[in-house]
């Protein structure tokens, strides 16, 4: 740009400063002052309760990634993310080809199936404890009756029934958040490309898997990034569903960091935690930018 | 492995209480080239998707080499069809594109490779096969959708408006290729358009259609120097046929400004002239009319003239310098003029006398 040297050009320059200096603002204060101020938090030990404590260096890190339960957690947390994220791109598939079909009812099927995403986590999560319940849950009571089970199983308090209860419910909770996106994107697929592989011989399969979903590819892409992080970074699902339990068998790192900071009361330790989980999620998130740019120059 | 004749026998098709196509009763034969022309909305698009599969006809029979295809699924009618948008699986580059059918129908890798490399070879596409068809011109995704077709060597070739996506340059060029690609293979082609120009050039026959009925299937030469009926004579050519109303009395055909006697069996008292602009000689003759528009276009000039109500457009010579408001002479070539039954629109076979009109 040339620099503004008639009086109008400057007001002009000063005009767009202005107006980009709320958003910056709100910036700085809501995402850079946390997010500095956690990586200092996290060099201290701190007493949550009163926030005072003494500069400890690094060793808040050390003592993470020398003891058994981050990397519980860390292990914890991917195995949720991956498997309820898979589920949640498959049901949303499915789903959103569903209802792209003609079938009765189209509208208010599209609809109501949004349904879990918009109920708010807590109600989802109360229902779903109930039908998980081991003594009167309708779940146990079906399969007594079905005669898949002889004795109620404890859904939730033992593993891995645990991690297969709340991978299923997050599942439900956000699978139309992939429909959504999946739905909007099939509309747009020319009919003429079905056409031509129909002519070409292709039967139902062959046009998914030569058309529809290569034509999707670019749509799950933004839906697997956004998906991921949110269901990396879960924590009220999870906390309401099992705290954790049974002890740190489902425990994700949001839990620990909140359990450091509020059960334990050590902030330092916490943060230390959150600034850990920033790394990983960091890490991932490049290589797979990474991948989708090869994919996408090839 | 040749070609196959495809035949519409009181093929109709509905879409709810609209009616695309009725009754339409076209036998194509062996290794023709057919053109499906008319206006939009005419049935040709509709026709030829029946004719690939793509859409069930509500009632009658499709064949194609003597089988009964209604019940045939597409990929397995041995047809193949261009798109007007090409529909080029956006993905796949230019060799996996045209290989895909072959693909579909099991063929091996090796065998796959060969046969892509011979139609590329044919379409000159062999720079182009590791393209995507994004970074194509239109006029090679034409190319690479026509490959796509041939590379199956079906019996049928369907082409759904297929140059009409290109430059008029192009588009001529296309046109050329068509035809001597036609040759080559002796393959049955089913061409949808609403171009005459493209439908006069390259069909052996031509099927008019309007308003999901066939007017007329005969070769460009008869569609064009003895149209069936008012609706082809006005709708082939440029500018358009004239069409002149008036009365017969038995011998003589009479408007307030031009009088024609014909020869004619069982002709009705109301009937209409049809002139073609080539076939307006002005300049001498027993007929006056006033020119209204002078439109020269270079290697000849276009006029439009009004003669006691009946407007009529003539072609000229280029370097002829007629000016609007001037009262022209003109003649009639007696043995070019089509006389029609103005209340079934019909042709009748008519004989100008030419003594009179000349």
């Amino acid at each position: 740009m040339k620099p503004a040297t008639n009086p109008l050009d400057r007001r002009d320059a000063w005009l767009g400063v202005m107006l980009i200096a709320p958003s910056v603002l709100i910036f700085c204060a809501v995402i850079v002052y946390p997010l500095v101020s956690a990586i200092y938090l996290s060099l201290f030990s701190i007493y949550t309760p009163t926030l005072q404590g003494n500069f400890v260096g690094l060793s808040n890190y050390a003592e993470l990634l020398a003891g058994g339960e981050f990397w519980h957690s860390l292990a914890n947390t991917l195995i949720w993310t991956v498997c309820t994220l898979t589920l949640q791109v498959v049901l949303g598939i499915a789903a959103a080809l569903m209802l792209h079909q003609a079938i009765i009812f189209r509208s208010l099927a599209r609809s109501l199936i949004l349904f879990p995403y918009f109920v708010s986590t807590v109600v989802a999560v109360l229902v779903w404890r109930w039908l998980f319940n081991d003594l009167y849950g309708i779940l146990n009571h079906l399969m007594i009756w079905a005669g898949l089970l002889n004795m109620p199983l404890d859904w939730l308090g033992s593993m891995p029934n645990a991690m297969v209860s709340i991978v299923l419910v997050g599942a439900w909770k956000y699978f139309p958040f992939v429909v959504i996106a999946v739905l909007a994107r099939l509309q747009t697929i020319p009919d003429n490309l079905y056409e031509a592989a129909t002519i070409d011989g292709a039967g139902a399969w062959g046009r998914f898997w030569d058309v529809t979903l290569p034509q999707l590819k670019d749509v799950l892409l933004v839906v697997v990034l956004l998906r991921a992080i949110w269901d990396f970074k879960e924590f009220d699902l999870i906390y309401l569903m099992t705290g954790g339990g049974p002890l740190i068998a489902t425990q994700t790192l949001p839990l620990m960091v909140y359990k450091e900071a509020f059960g334990m009361d050590a902030m330092g330790r916490a943060t230390a935690v959150a600034v850990a989980m920033m790394f990983v999620m960091l890490v991932f998130m490049l290589l797979y930018l990474r991948q989708a740019k090869q994919d996408a120059a090839k | 492995m040749s070609a196959a004749e495809v035949t519409f026998c009181k093929v109709r098709k509905a879409f709810g209480n609209a009616v695309a196509v009725r009754e339409l009763d076209l036998a194509i034969g062996a290794g023709e080239f057919v053109s499906l022309l008319g206006p939009s909305g005419c049935g040709k698009t509709t026709s030829l998707r029946m004719l690939a599969g793509l859409e069930f006809p509500t009632s009658g029979t499709i064949s194609i080499g003597g089988r009964v295809v209604n019940d045939v699924a597409p990929g397995k009618r041995d047809v193949a069809m261009v798109f007007q948008s090409y529909a080029l699986y956006p993905h796949m580059t230019v060799g996996e594109n045209i290989a895909y059918p072959l693909k579909k129908q099991g063929m091996a890798r090796g065998e796959r490779e060969a046969q892509v490399k011979r139609i590329a070879a044919m379409l000159k596409l062999e720079a182009l096969l590791d393209r995507k068809p994004r970074q194509l011109s239109g006029g090679q995704q034409q190319r690479v959708a026509l490959g796509r077709a041939l590379v199956r060597s079906p019996k049928v070739f369907l082409l759904d408006e297929p140059l009409s996506n290109l430059d008029a340059k192009l588009r001529a060029h296309m046109r050329a290729e068509l035809i001597e690609l036609h040759r080559q293979l002796g393959r049955t082609f089913v061409y949808v358009t609403h171009d005459q120009l493209e439908a006069m050039t390259m069909s052996d026959r031509i099927a008019v259609m309007e308003g999901g009925e066939l007017r007329q299937f005969a070769p460009p030469r008869e569609v064009y120097d003895r149209p069936a009926n008012l609706f082809v004579a006005s709708f082939i050519g440029t500018p358009p046929m004239n069409i002149v109303h008036g009365e017969f009395n038995g011998r003589v055909f009479r408007h307030p400004a031009i009088t024609v006697p014909f020869q004619v069996a069982g002709a009705p008292t109301r009937v209409a002239l049809g002139v073609r602009p080539e076939d307006v000689l002005l300049g001498a003759g027993p007929f006056r009319a006033t020119v209204r528009v002078v439109e020269p276009t270079g290697h000849e000039t276009i006029v439009m003239l009004e003669a006691e109500g009946a407007a009529l457009t003539a072609r000229a010579p280029a370097e002829s310098h007629l000016r609007p408001g001037e009262i022209v002479p003109f003649a009639l070539r007696a043995d070019r003029l089509h006389l029609f039954d103005a209340t079934t629109e019909l042709r009748l076979e008519a004989r100008a006398t030419e003594e009179i009109s000349a």
